[in-house]
């Protein structure tokens, strides 16, 4: 096909602009554009426009087709105002389809990587939800609403009505759904969505408005979820439709892996519940304060193999309180001081005296190591350390402590004057053998002084200027010296924080510290 | 900002003796009467409490008040916020949104993030405070588990900035923009950006206004692979450059482990000043704590009088990192080592 060709100027030396001459080609291009008469009506105004203002080209769209047009001055001596204007006129409508379609696939590509990383970023349910929502909104329609079924008996939603605005979420139970069975089926990820399910949507509790423009759902593939991708409307000419299957793919997959994580981490947080050190009581009865610190070797896992516990007064008047260590780190660890707490509270039932409890305790701990699954793919550990004991107001004011001990590093006192002194008791590994050696004392703390017992976590905690030293007894007599007239809890907090100075952020074993305290009476 | 009225400055004097007294029920009483009198909670907590142990702070810092005195202020403050919530307790959140409210990992000083959570709760947020030094691992398994809208961090040691960028990245990995607050990020914020945060605020009020709004995505911050490689080196030379220093520095070293404890103690902090410095590549990160050297007397601690010969034997032993040779040897960091240039 040859080149279209129109010639425009002036019908005399500054008169009215007008067509001097059309090929064929050019009619073809321009229909409607007659020979001689003013370019003003020719009907083109793209052309009147380039005419007028003398541009070096255009660009229009006639009848569908892309036209571009470029213009050659025919006499360029400077007389512009008789120039004749050569427009050489190309039909561009494949070209420009072409460009424009590599540029659409470009961004689909790229809105899917990056749909990719957001929502795999984060295990969470709902706010994968909200993300896969928000996500879409703008892109592949003005609202978007993700409806989830997890096997559960609620689905819940997640609606953006515009690029970059908070999504809005909710929940449905699936009796709510009677009214759409189209949508309850597609929920069940069973059956293909039936094409009619935009019809029920409007019904839902879920719009801020029930849309009014066409809407289409889209099916939200998982292994353990099931969704519909709904989608109010889409721009349909726009190849959104195979973009939005895509993308409903995506979500699926990051749906599925966070309810799956979800399932996961509920197990993981019952367990860990179940074994992290209870919180102290906020006051105890018995008027004895209490403060504690504790850091696990493991730190994502918040519990380890060091256990302390302070519990009601019991009707005797005395205040029980333990800490211990179990030989191990991590869940495993974990789970056998959670056996040694439990088994504590039951023989508290029929016996107080710490020393026999202990003994007692040294046989159940015995006993039910025999009856772990020999050859158990985990091994578990069997030995623990403890001191525990109990506590009992003086009438000065003061506390009466009973204290028996288990292999544990012996507790220290610190007096009101700033003296620490080790408490005087010592005995053998619970847990290890039947005749286990079980040390036990009695000691009185005066208004004021602190009872600090504390695992080998801290005495053992390799740190200092060369990284290798331990943090050692003295260093923690003296950091106990530095805190007369403390409360309990600042106590702890103190050495606690001595100690991570020393760690410098190296990896440690687990730490754990119970302070006691007789109250000081009255401020004055 | 609301400007802290007369009663205000009263009771928050009263609060400070208080404190001095080491009178926790003494503290409680004077918030819950402020409360009773009409302030709100938050001016309570910001006004009374917060700058009270800002002043404590100070006197710590000018050393009129030992570390003990201090601890024990900020434990009595913190059961004082517990009083506070228990008496006012925040309105149901209004779906705002969901925050985690953490403390960088390292950072002991819980009660500034929690003074932010309580502030928080109490503009609707649904606020989870995390506690003092949280790994960045539990940031990114609380994440994973609760998926929260925003993520706000609380620091006062600019030395814990590296560890920052791990918790930025736990939240970038997860979409989640980050805010940060405290005086670790910089007097203005200028090192919240530098590793990374979505924002930073001086204060719980400023991030609760700044809150209103979506934070506006920043990008990855400016530290670029030498900062980082130049710091995790003096990290992990830190005891061999503190043992060196020692000996080089004081000569009688050796012979007093509590004096060479003091010693190597303010040596480690001096070095993890500097790491943090080349880290967000600023010498007056430095330069702060050095002016702050030896403002404190503590027996056998670094003193003004050291730190030349100090900077001198660093640049000498980091011969290889050249950023943190340029550092040292900078005009605020040489400045900040004369004996007038104390804070």
């Amino acid at each position: 096909m040859s080149e279209a060709v129109v010639v425009t100027g002036p019908s005399h030396p500054g008169g009215e602009e007008i067509v001097h001459a059309a090929n064929p080609a050019a009619g073809r291009l321009l229909p409607g554009l007659v020979v001689g008469t003013p370019v003003a009506d020719a009907g083109h105004d793209a052309l009147t426009d380039a005419v007028v203002r003398a541009r070096p080209g255009f660009e229009t769209e006639v009848a569908g087709r892309v036209l571009a047009a470029r213009a050659v001055r025919l006499d360029d001596d400077g007389a512009v105002v008789d120039a004749l204007t050569c427009w050489y006129l190309r039909d561009v409508t494949e070209e420009r389809r072409g460009s424009a379609s590599l540029v659409r696939a470009q961004a689909r590509a790229q809105f899917l990587a990056e749909a990719g990383r957001a929502l795999h970023g984060v295990l969470h349910l709902d706010r994968t939800l909200r993300t896969a929502a928000s996500l879409a909104a703008g892109t592949l329609a003005p609202t978007v609403l993700v409806l989830l079924a997890d096997g559960s008996d609620v689905v819940r939603w997640a609606r953006a009505d515009r690029d970059g605005a908070r999504p809005h979420t909710g929940e449905m139970t699936r009796a709510d759904l009677r009214a759409t069975p189209r949508l309850h089926e597609a929920l069940t990820g069973r059956a293909p969505v039936d094409p009619w399910v935009g019809v029920e949507l409007a019904e839902l509790p879920v719009w801020h408005e029930p849309p009014t423009d066409r809407v289409v759902a889209v099916p939200v593939p998982g292994t353990v979820v099931a969704g519909v991708l709904v989608l109010v409307g889409p721009d349909l000419d726009d190849d959104v439709l195979p973009l939005g299957e895509e993308y409903a793919v995506r979500v699926g997959t990051a749906l599925s892996a966070a309810a799956l994580y979800r399932e996961q981490a509920h197990l993981g947080h019952v367990l860990q519940a179940s074994l992290e050190p209870p919180p102290l009581p906020d006051e105890t009865s018995g008027g004895l304060l209490v403060g504690s610190a504790y850091r696990p070797a493991r730190e994502s896992l918040r519990v380890g193999g060091d256990f302390y516990e302070v519990l009601p007064r019991t009707a005797a008047g005395r205040t029980p309180f333990l800490l211990g260590d179990v030989c191990g780190k991590g869940i495993e660890a974990a789970v056998l001081s959670g056996r040694v707490r439990q088994s504590l509270h039951a023989l508290r039932l029929v016996e107080q005296d710490p020393a026999t409890l202990l003994r007692l305790l040294n046989v159940a701990l015995l006993d039910a190591a025999d009856l772990d699954a020999p050859g158990a793919a985990v091994p578990m550990p069997r030995f623990a350390t403890m001191v525990l004991g109990d506590a009992e107001s003086l009438p000065d004011g003061g506390s009466r402590l009973r204290l028996a001990t288990g292999g544990h590093p012996p507790p220290y006192v610190l007096h009101a004057d700033g003296r620490v002194e080790e408490v005087d008791v010592a005995g053998s590994l619970v847990g290890a053998l039947r005749d286990a050696e079980i040390g036990h004392t009695e000691i009185d703390l005066a208004p004021g002084e602190t009872c600090l017992l504390y695992s080998d976590g801290v005495t053992e905690a390799r740190g200092g200027p060369g990284g290798r030293e331990f943090y050692g007894e003295e260093r923690l007599e003296a950091a106990l010296a530095g805190c007369v007239g403390a409360p309990p809890q600042v106590v702890c907090d103190r050495v606690l924080q001595l100690l991570s100075d020393w760690l410098g952020g190296r990896d440690h074993d687990d730490v754990a510290l119970l302070a006691l305290q007789a109250p000081r009476g009255r401020h004055v | 900002m609301t400007a802290p009225t007369t009663s205000t400055t009263g009771r928050r004097a009263d609060y400070l003796d208080r404190l001095g007294a080491s009178d926790e029920e003494g503290a409680i009483a004077v918030a819950l009467a402020a409360l009773d009198a009409g302030l709100d909670v938050e001016t309570v907590l910001l006004d009374v409490v917060a700058e009270a142990q800002r002043e404590v702070g100070e006197r710590w810092a000018a050393g009129s008040w030992t570390v003990v005195q201090e601890h024990i202020a900020t434990h009595i403050s913190e059961r004082v916020v517990s009083a506070v919530a228990r008496h006012r307790p925040a309105d149901p959140p209004t779906g705002i949104g969901r925050i985690a409210v953490a403390c960088l990992d390292g950072e002991w000083h819980a009660l500034p993030a929690r003074l932010l959570a309580e502030v928080l709760a109490r503009h609707g947020w649904e606020v989870t405070f995390l506690g003092s030094s949280v790994p960045a691992a539990q940031l990114a398994v609380h994440l994973h588990e609760t998926g929260p809208d925003v993520v706000a961090v609380s620091s006062s040691l600019p030395s814990r900035l590296p560890a920052a960028r791990r918790m930025v990245e736990a939240c970038r990995a997860s979409g989640i923009p980050i805010l940060a607050g405290g005086p670790a990020f910089g007097p203005q914020g200028e090192w919240a950006g530098a590793v990374g945060a979505d924002g930073w605020a001086p204060d719980a009020r400023a991030a609760a206004a700044l809150l209103e709004n979506t934070l506006p995505r920043r990008d990855d911050g400016r530290v670029d692979d030498v900062s980082r490689e130049e710091q995790a080196l003096l990290q992990t030379r830190r005891p061999e450059l503190v043992a060196g220093l020692a000996a080089r520095v004081r000569a009688g070293h050796g012979t007093d482990p509590l004096a060479d404890d003091q010693l190597a103690d303010d040596l480690g902090h001096l070095v993890d000043f500097l790491a943090a410095a080349v880290y967000v590549d600023d010498p007056g990160l430095l330069a702060r704590f050095l002016r702050w050297v030896g403002t404190v007397a503590v027996p056998g601690g670094l003193a003004r009088e050291e730190l030349r010969a100090v900077v001198e034997d660093l640049v000498e032993r980091l011969g290889d990192s050249p950023r943190t040779v340029a550092l040292l040897r900078s005009e605020p960091v040489q400045e900040a080592c004369s004996p007038a240039a104390a804070a």
